[in-house]
């Protein structure tokens, strides 16, 4: 999101999932859409039946890409160079938004510079794919009266995910194509809750509502509040935590509703760190991976059973409304929170979600009319929404940007960390399936998805297989220089030759053992997308 | 249905409440997130029947809920028994089901109770009154003109009501109405010959009213005939995005899969659960092969079973024209664009 | 027996959708016409939402470790003993040394609770969620 953000101000979706719809263009990039994100791939294919091109850049045909007008199978890694490309090819074209860049942006002038110094040519034969295609695509983008670009995690776990995300930034503020209705830049979320952790402060750097930790005047109003002193120094990320190790800086740790023991890469470091903590205490709906390694484990009441708000990928805040009796002894979360913090002498005394929501509207700009009685009638409001008469907020930076003038940051082509060699020839893609969800620990519960999907498959490419001898559904071993795992082939097109492609969710084919443990500098983003592995035949020794 | 009777749109709620002191009641409600959805309803005072919106959900979710306990087992050392399932459902009356949806659970009659009788769908049909009402005015997605199941129904219901703007015209078809009549006669007037006249006037001015022009015939000609090219399939399946969701919704689909899950370590239940032929596990056989090739013919057995198998086993289609799939579908695989592409060129 | 409208626990789009309860347990789901995201229809995993929440796994009391194995304990020991455990490490190590993941699938109010307790009682800015991931 830190891309988003320094260009922007803000990092979230600049537009509704419904203004898709009623998109001229849509660029697509690192989203399989269509399996990750169904309710905005169906706005996508309504938008293609009503006229709208859809370009998708992806490596692999994914469905969405057979209903693209120009499908951009790009080598992974490379979307930097691909994105120069086609800016590169709007300004040769004088299809520039002047008069946009103009009035509402700053810093072109270093963006140009560094596309005048590129060579078409040469990036095109980066990129892999040929150059017309880059034009055609540049032109359609660059022409449309409304265009959206919808990206996903295919563009930020890599580790250029930042610049990457500047890029598509740059390109849209190039065309002009933000600040209006059906028009922007949509990074869309993974998690039905991240848009709302995130907006809660559920990080390192910032109080909720983005509210930098390391500003006095937001540390006083929180320390006023909460009436108490608090800690000034940024926190360490998610990975500087499960990757600290035995002798690391984190001696404790209290993990809610994640299992980073199958989420994270390179587990063994995980399993050094969690292995090695003096407490560990975990609350979860199931006995996950990494709660077989705490010391406390709170049964915690699932979405059912409570009551609450999620806030959407395009900000929308939306009521959790609770059906059912917590089963069994379980408590909600806020219980469980509130149960430790009493017990650590600093009583949170909150009776109600309604009460805690109150206090987030008044230290959280963003947030400062959302009340549970204006979400329960209607179907929730958009952020930012600045009191309790404000409407809330559909698309994002019409006027002018959160952050004033959108920036542009050029960047320059960053090759991922592992490429294939000799020894390791294969380069392996991780993403999501349709059926399950993250780790598993809710899909994989259910009868019918373990159905469908029962089992992690490993995509590989015909020729590649015919090459191994390997047919559907053999066994292989595929060994990186972090791990082995074993896995089932499913032989594809859907991937090049050498490439092959698998999801995470299954923990006995954990992909994440073999990811690289390198990140983006400056959003700690794993780069989950590329690394570089053998396959062979036959079951794990 | 012989005896034509009035009631008037004024005793309506009183009948029904009338009806609420000895059945379970299911009439469509509108709720406060604007939804109108088949609810048992609890109080009739500030839950009045939305009989202007379609429900979003059929009857099916009564006589064949998404997920129901078949029976129960326990395997202990020593005892290896099973348990029927206990939960008997109440008398229920089913008010303002509309020509489409009545329709739907006569089918379901055929598949659950001719020949081998479905016990558990017994029991809930059973105990069940249908109470229809006739649809004077299409709703945006309907076409149950062209499959023939509406927009008045002619036999089926227990009862039958036909809007007459200040009045219903009632008429009992089954039994179980004729008995409803009997005890609460004082409700009802016999109806006068205008009566009847303005519910044949009604009944035309609502068959004229189709928003939709669907060719189902056609589209059923073509397909006995063979006619529908392959890349009519090889699309809709590219935009099926297995979801289940037009399965779910429609009122005749009744596959269903079984599950055995435990409770503890000693009982489990057996499940029957919605499933969809939509979905690559639907044909998946023990030893992983697949019959159906997902990505080209995802979705044919599901418009050839509503269009072709069931016309030639049961006289006429499946598909009875609700509507409920249209514009619901992510990839807009709908029945309508299916007929509409099989139709192409005509 | 009630349809009550909710929020998706699933992906970032966040459908409206009804729980069907019967009997304190939540045998089906259905989408929500209205619902702007949802427009009466659910992906494969939204309409089978129902399935893992009565699932014979789920957690249903707290557990803690004694002698290496993970054994059920009643909840005033089990967030006493947490309250302990965080309390020695605070002290010995400082807040620093406790790191706090928080949960994209948690509620708004169960977040903002947790940088609390995270911020105002452990006494760092150690928390992160899998946003990255």
């Amino acid at each position: 999101m830190a891309g988003l953000a320094t260009t922007f101000g803000s990092g979230a979706m600049t537009n509704s999932i419904n203004e898709i719809e009623n998109a001229e263009v849509i660029l697509a990039t690192g989203s399989n859409t269509t399996e990750a994100h169904p309710q905005v791939a169906r706005r996508m294919l309504a938008a293609v039946d009503r006229g709208a091109k859809l370009i998708v850049i992806d490596p692999r045909r994914i469905r969405l890409a057979e209903f693209a007008h120009i499908h951009l199978d790009i080598r992974p890694g490379t979307d930097i160079p691909l994105l120069n490309a086609m800016m590169r090819i709007i300004i040769d074209q004088n299809l520039v938004d002047d008069l946009f860049i103009d009035m509402r942006t700053e810093n072109y002038h270093q963006l140009r510079d560094m596309l005048y110094r590129i060579d078409l040519e040469e990036t095109a034969k980066t990129t892999g794919v040929p150059l017309e295609r880059i034009k055609e695509a540049a032109r359609v983008y660059a022409r449309a009266r409304k265009a959206v670009i919808c990206y996903c995690l295919g563009i930020t776990q890599h580790i250029s995910g930042t610049r990457n995300v500047q890029s598509l930034a740059n390109l849209a503020m190039l065309t002009g194509n933000v600040e209006k209705e059906d028009t922007g830049v949509d990074p869309l979320r993974g998690q039905n809750n991240v848009q709302g952790a995130c907006d809660m402060g559920a990080l390192p750097n910032v109080f909720p509502g983005y509210q930098s930790v390391g500003n006095l005047d937001f540390r006083e109003k929180f320390e006023a509040a909460w009436q108490v002193r608090l800690p000034e120094k940024t926190g360490l990320t998610l990975m500087e935590m499960t990757h600290c190790g035995a002798e690391g800086l984190i001696r404790g740790m209290f993990i809610m509703g994640e299992n980073p023991m199958l989420s994270d890469p390179v587990l063994s470091k995980v399993e050094d760190t969690l292995a090695n903590l003096e407490f560990l205490a975990v609350s979860d709906i199931f006995l996950t991976e990494t709660a077989k390694f705490a010391h406390v484990v709170f049964p915690a009441a699932s979405f059912a059973e409570k009551t609450g708000t999620f806030t959407n990928s395009e900000r929308r805040v939306q009521m959790v409304r609770r059906a059912i009796d917590p089963v069994g002894h379980c408590r909600t979360d806020a219980d469980i929170i509130m149960g430790i913090s009493e017990r650590m002498g600093y009583p949170m005394g909150h009776e109600s979600p309604v009460e805690i929501m109150e206090e987030i509207a008044m230290l959280t700009p963003i947030y400062g009319g959302m009340h549970h009685d204006r979400l329960e009638s209607g179907w929730g409001l958009q952020w930012p929404c600045w009191d309790r008469g404000h409407p809330g907020t559909p698309f994002l930076h019409k006027y002018y940007f959160t952050r004033g003038r959108g920036r542009f940051i050029a960047a320059e082509h960053d090759p991922p960390s592992e490429l294939p060699d000799k020894e390791y020839p294969f380069l392996l893609i991780t993403g999501r399936t349709y059926h399950h969800y993250h780790t598993g620990t809710m899909t994989r519960k259910c009868s019918l998805h373990n159905r469908e999907c029962g089992e992690a498959l490993l995509q590989i490419n015909g020729g590649d297989a015919g090459r191994l001898g390997v047919r559907g559904g053999d066994i292989l071993r595929v060994t990186s220089r972090r791990g082995v795992i074993r896995i089932t082939a499913e032989i594809s097109d859907v991937v090049k030759p050498g490439m092959i492609y698998t999801s995470f969710h299954f923990s006995e084919s954990p992909i994440n053992a073999l990811c690289i443990d390198t990140w983006d500098p400056l959003a700690n983003c794993p780069e989950y997308k590329v690394c570089a592995v053998k396959i062979e035949q036959g079951e794990v020794a | 249905m012989s005896d034509k009777l009035i009631l008037k749109k004024d005793h309506l709620t009183t009948f029904l409440r009338k009806l609420s002191k000895e059945y379970q009641l299911v009439v469509p409600l509108k709720n406060c997130h604007g939804d109108t959805l088949f609810t048992v309803i609890e109080d009739l005072d500030s839950q009045p029947p939305d009989l202007v919106n379609q429900p979003q959900n059929s009857l099916k979710e009564f006589m064949l809920p998404q997920q129901e306990v078949l029976f129960t087992y326990k395997n202990s050392p020593g005892d290896y028994s099973f348990s029927p399932a206990t939960v008997k459902p109440p008398p229920t009356i089913f008010f303002g089901v509309r020509p489409c949806d009545l329709s739907a659970v006569l089918y379901m009659d055929v598949i659950f109770l001719q020949g081998r009788t479905d016990p558990h769908y017994l029991q809930k049909r059973e105990n069940s009154v249908l109470i229809g009402l006739n649809c004077n005015t299409s709703f945006a997605d309907c076409f149950c003109n062209a499959t023939r199941h509406g927009p008045f129904l002619e036999y089926g219901s227990d009862l039958q009501f036909t809007d007459l703007g200040d009045r219903f015209l009632v008429e009992a078809g089954r039994s179980r109405g004729e008995e409803i009549v009997r005890k609460w006669g004082y409700f009802f007037a016999v109806a006068a010959k205008e009566d009847r006249a303005r519910k044949y006037q009604v009944f035309l001015e609502a068959r004229g009213g189709f928003a939709r022009m669907v060719h189902v015939d056609q589209a059923i000609k073509r397909l006995r005939e063979k006619k529908v090219d392959d890349s009519v399939w090889h699309e809709l399946s590219l935009r099926c995005q297995d979801c289940g969701g037009c399965a779910y919704l429609c009122p005749t689909c009744t596959c269903f899969t079984i599950i055995d899950r435990p409770v503890d370590n000693v009982r489990g239940e057996r499940l029957r659960s919605w499933d969809a032929c939509t979905f690559a596990g639907f044909t998946n056989m023990a030893g992983g092969h697949n019959p159906v090739n997902a990505a080209t013919d995802a979705i044919r057995q599901r418009f050839m079973h509503k269009l072709c198998y069931d016309v030639k086993d049961h006289g006429r289609p499946s598909c009875v024209g609700c509507g409920r799939c249209v514009g619901i579908c992510f990839g807009g695989t709908d029945i309508i664009r299916f007929i509409n592409m099989a139709c192409e060129g005509i | 027996m009630g349809d009550i409208l909710t929020t998706c626990v699933y992906c970032g789009c966040g459908c409206g959708l009804y729980l069907r309860v019967n009997d304190g347990r939540v045998t089906g789901t259905a989408p929500s016409r209205n619902h702007p995201v949802s427009r009466n229809n659910l992906c494969v995993k939204g309409w089978n939402i129902h399935e893992f929440i009565h699932h014979p796994e789920r957690l249903t009391e707290p557990l803690i470790r004694k002698n290496g194995r993970l054994v059920p304990a009643s909840w005033d020991e089990a967030l006493d003993f947490a309250a302990t455990g965080f309390s020695r490490v605070r002290e010995r190590s400082g807040g620093d040394g406790i790191g706090v993941l928080s949960s994209a699938k948690c509620t708004n109010e169960e977040n903002y609770l947790l940088q609390k307790l995270t911020r105002a009682v452990f006494k760092t800015n150690n928390i992160d969620h899998c946003a990255r991931l």
